[in-house]
């Protein structure tokens, strides 16, 4: 069990780092206190289960912000979907209408907003895996061996998940941009 | 269009600080943690569990009561044409 100086101590050690994960999952700074907020709380549920042999208390604080950002995410997904059937119909046309993602990061700047956000929409739809690993290489420029580690997989898979991603975001940029 | 340039650019987004108030709403989740009732699915599957286990046990309880007078031995001991006596000699 941690005291409270401990925990504090990890937080601000880790609290960068978590928040700026959960942040390039989420897109925008209130669902990222949100997630963050989840992961702190199981790194304090949880502190008794790690094993500092199979990985370093970074990785496994990592790990965790990534599993709660991805179940944020599917939250939300199902949240959306039962939505569909009551409001969100288009009263002119009768279609659905989506609801516009929410992109907010703070880290962007201004002149970079428009192609980055179309670029993170995009990474937003891609499967899970796919998008830890363009998100933990592309935006957090971590190595391919560190990914693999925080993935629990090897290197092989690592560079497996981001050729897949690339080829799905280039056709959607096609798509998008008619590039 | 050069896909890698155009991911390498992301490493562009900045890091920023999480909100000061963050480790003080964080640290009140964990107290309460320790005030919440049992989630609601839990007492239901409680109180299901209950209803079924006296359920079981008051269907035996009248199972057994108006089940035969013969005690499961005298049962076998009559099917099998068996004397319940001690006596070895049938007189």
């Amino acid at each position: 069990m941690l005291t409270e100086v401990q925990f504090e101590q990890l937080y601000n050690e880790h609290q960068k780092i978590v928040y700026n994960l959960c942040l390039n999952y989420v897109l925008n700074p209130e669902d990222a206190q949100d997630v963050t907020q989840e992961v702190f709380v199981k790194v304090y549920q949880r502190f008794h289960q790690y094993n500092s042999a199979s990985a370093s208390i970074k990785t496994w604080i990592c790990q965790i912000a990534i599993n709660q950002s991805l179940d944020f995410l599917k939250a939300k997904k199902t949240n959306k979907r039962f939505g569909f059937l009551t409001s969100f119909f288009n009263p002119e046309t009768n279609e659905p209408i989506e609801a516009a993602l929410h992109i907010n990061h703070p880290g962007i700047v201004a002149e970079d907003k428009e192609g980055f956000d179309n670029l993170l929409s995009i990474i937003y739809t891609l499967p899970d895996n796919q998008k830890t690993a363009i998100i933990l290489t592309k935006i957090e420029d971590r190595s391919q061996k560190e990914v693999a580690e925080i993935m629990n997989t090897s290197v092989k898979a690592v560079e497996s998940l981001l050729q897949r991603a690339k080829q799905s975001i280039a056709k959607k940029l096609t798509d998008t941009e008619g590039l | 269009m050069n896909i890698d340039n155009k991911l390498d650019a992301l490493k562009k987004i900045k890091q920023v600080e999480a909100p000061p108030f963050l480790l003080t709403r964080i640290k009140q989740q964990i107290q309460n943690l320790g005030n919440a009732p049992a989630p609601v699915k839990w007492r239901w599957a409680f109180a299901a569990s209950a209803i079924i286990i006296l359920a079981l046990n008051i269907s035996v309880f009248f199972t057994r009561n108006s089940s035969a007078t013969n005690t499961g031995i005298e049962t076998v001991v009559s099917s099998m044409n068996l004397s319940n006596s001690n006596s070895l000699y049938n007189e």
